[in-house]
């Protein structure tokens, strides 16, 4: 198979701590990915890294055939879009200018196959935000929003930090189905919390534990044990035709 | 923090433009001696008469010195606040201004040898960078980002540059460089210049209007946060120290020409927000649009208050922008 993108023994350590050791992974032109795993594991870093954000310690990751991090920033920004876990801007933009932004690039003309401002509200049926600032939108809409503002240009590859971490069910879902359903036609990672949207929509499960890639694989990786392990619980595993639900208890200690 | 109303750009700049215009006219009647429009229009058309010559060759020319620093001060106060994220900075607090004055000082009062029309640009340019760098180096170290963070930073090296500056007036200056020269401009002061020296002034303001506007759209994408304006292909760590400088070198031009006038930077960016938004293409000339209005009413009441004597002009700013600080200071921290 051909790889799009390219993880290759990635090191990266902070303050004398390692949060990620010998990491190394690919991802094809299509699919779905969900990274998963519990807080301070690492998910974070290995997004920022798989964008091209940070410069690993140890290792590279390649686009295509070039290091990720030689690739220029305006150059990698249409190939990469990325959804950053908080996004807040300092000015109280409207959804115009917002757009506007990412549909000019920081040198030169935009390509002439990107869509104009109008286009992209249109087929985003956003109009009813057009003029409205970001801080009245809520916290679904602004969701709704970004993820249109990032994909207006149709990156290959979209890497999203914890999008939904902040949405109610409904919005979560929307959310999570738009990008699911992306990974039919083009790459997208996503690194988030709720492991049973992760198994029910996601193609490709990656399970981050300490620094390391603990789990690697598809749905039925969900009655892996190691997936208890990672997280530190006992997983209930409940039948929910078709599919597994999970239910985290936490592990009795042993002895007083 | 903004009005919900939606913008109407056009409008804002035509209302903003005939605001200077009147406030030009204004200043420029008013000095110890006020003068009627009528005394404006002959000296003009070219009236020979004492009045008309002092009207041409001093007060006009000082009104457009005023304006001229004044969109100085509201564009390094926009860049500032764009490249800091920051509502609350401002060249002034951060100690930009002051390492540009403390440059300057040291043009004035040191013999360095070098001819000071060419010391004095030069080093209030590298006390500008120098200090703007410097607290921004501090902030990231002690990984103080935030807004109160850095400016807390950069009022104690405000004050360090400051304090320099007063020992190195005291110790340095003499008979031909009098205390009270530079003390005037310290304390913020438009000089009258020459019609030559005004072109000159207002050849750099279209300069600096013009390097400011190629920094533009990375201030847009800066305000979006590191991590996004990454995102959107926007090289941070390239472009900031790239907007610093260019930030620096208006604050240098503001300085050497105006002194330290605080405040300006602070106020003019946010009334230009108000008017045509948050997007620097258009919100760097109209903070200088709006610095020059705010400037022109400063120095002409700076000019006619206390008839013959003239306050400094960083007194007048300072006392109208004091509270305008205190109002935003009180808003973002109940937000």
């Amino acid at each position: 198979m051909n790889l799009l993108l390219e993880a290759q023994h990635l090191g990266v350590s902070r303050r004398h701590k390692s949060i990620l050791r010998d990491v190394s992974i690919g991802f094809g032109a299509t699919g779905s990915v969900a990274v998963i795993g519990p807080n301070g594991a690492g998910k974070s870093t290995l997004l920022a890294l798989l964008a091209g954000l940070e410069t690993p310690a140890q290792g590279e990751v390649r686009l295509g055939a070039r290091r990720v991090v030689d690739v220029p920033a305006a150059e990698r920004a249409q190939a990469i879009g990325f959804m950053p876990q908080h996004f807040e801007p300092h000015w109280d933009l409207v959804l115009e200018e917002l757009l506007g932004m990412r549909l000019t690039p920081p040198r030169g003309k935009a390509p002439a196959q990107w869509p104009t401002v109008d286009e992209v509200i249109a087929r985003n049926q956003l109009q009813a935000f057009r003029g409205r600032r970001w801080s009245t939108l809520s916290g679904g809409e602004q969701a709704r929003v970004l993820l249109a503002t990032v994909l207006a240009t149709d990156p290959p590859i979209l890497l999203a930090d914890e999008p939904g971490a902040a949405l109610d069910v409904r919005h979560r879902l929307t959310l999570v189905e738009a990008l699911a359903q992306r990974g039919r036609t083009r790459l997208v990672i996503v690194a988030m919390h709720d492991l049973d949207l992760a198994f029910r929509h996601f193609e490709r499960i990656v399970v981050v534990a300490d620094g390391r890639i603990a789990i690697d694989g598809g749905e039925e990786l969900i009655h892996a044990a190691l997936l208890d392990e990672s997280f530190g619980v006992v997983f209930d595993r409940i039948g929910v035709p078709p599919g597994v639900m999970l239910r985290a208890r936490l592990r009795r200690q042993a002895g007083p | 923090m903004t009005p919900p109303a939606p913008r109407h750009p056009a409008r804002a700049w035509l209302i903003a433009a005939a605001v200077l215009g009147v406030a030009l006219l204004l200043a420029a009647c008013a000095g110890h001696e006020w003068s009627s429009p009528q005394a404006l229009y002959r000296a003009l058309a070219g009236d020979d008469s004492l009045c008309s010559r002092l009207l041409l060759q001093w007060r006009l020319p000082r009104v457009f010195a005023a304006a001229l620093v004044g969109a100085l001060l509201g564009l390094s106060g926009a860049v500032f606040q764009g490249v800091f994220r920051n509502p609350l900075a401002e060249p002034y607090l951060l100690g930009a201004s002051g390492g540009a004055a403390l440059g300057a000082t040291v043009a004035l009062l040191v013999p360095l040898g070098v001819p000071q029309s060419y010391s004095l640009p030069v080093l209030a340019f590298a006390g500008a960078w120098g200090a703007t760098a410097l607290v921004l180096g501090v902030s990231r170290v002690a990984g103080a980002l935030d807004a109160a963070g850095m400016l807390l930073a950069g009022v104690a090296i405000a004050a360090m540059l400051g304090a320099l500056r007063s020992f190195l007036m005291l110790a340095l200056s003499d008979e031909t460089v009098s205390l009270q020269v530079v003390m005037s401009w310290v304390l913020g002061g438009i000089q009258t210049p020459s019609w030559p020296g005004l072109g000159l002034l207002a050849a750099l303001c279209v300069a600096c209007l013009l390097a400011t506007s190629r920094i533009a759209h990375g201030l847009d994408l800066l305000g979006l946060g590191t991590r996004a304006a990454q995102g959107f292909g926007l090289d941070v760590a390239r472009f900031t120290p790239v907007a610093v400088i260019v930030g620096s070198l208006v604050v240098a031009a503001a300085v050497a020409y105006g002194g330290l006038v605080a405040f300006v930077g602070l106020a003019a960016p946010h009334i230009a927000r108000w008017m045509v938004g948050p997007l620097h293409r258009a919100l760097l000339p109209a903070s200088a649009l709006t610095g020059a209005i705010v400037v022109t009413v400063a120095d002409a009441i700076a000019r006619s208050a206390l008839p013959p004597a003239e306050i400094p002009l960083g007194l007048v700013t300072a006392v109208a922008g004091g509270p305008f600080f205190i109002v935003l200071l009180a808003r973002r921290l109940r937000s």
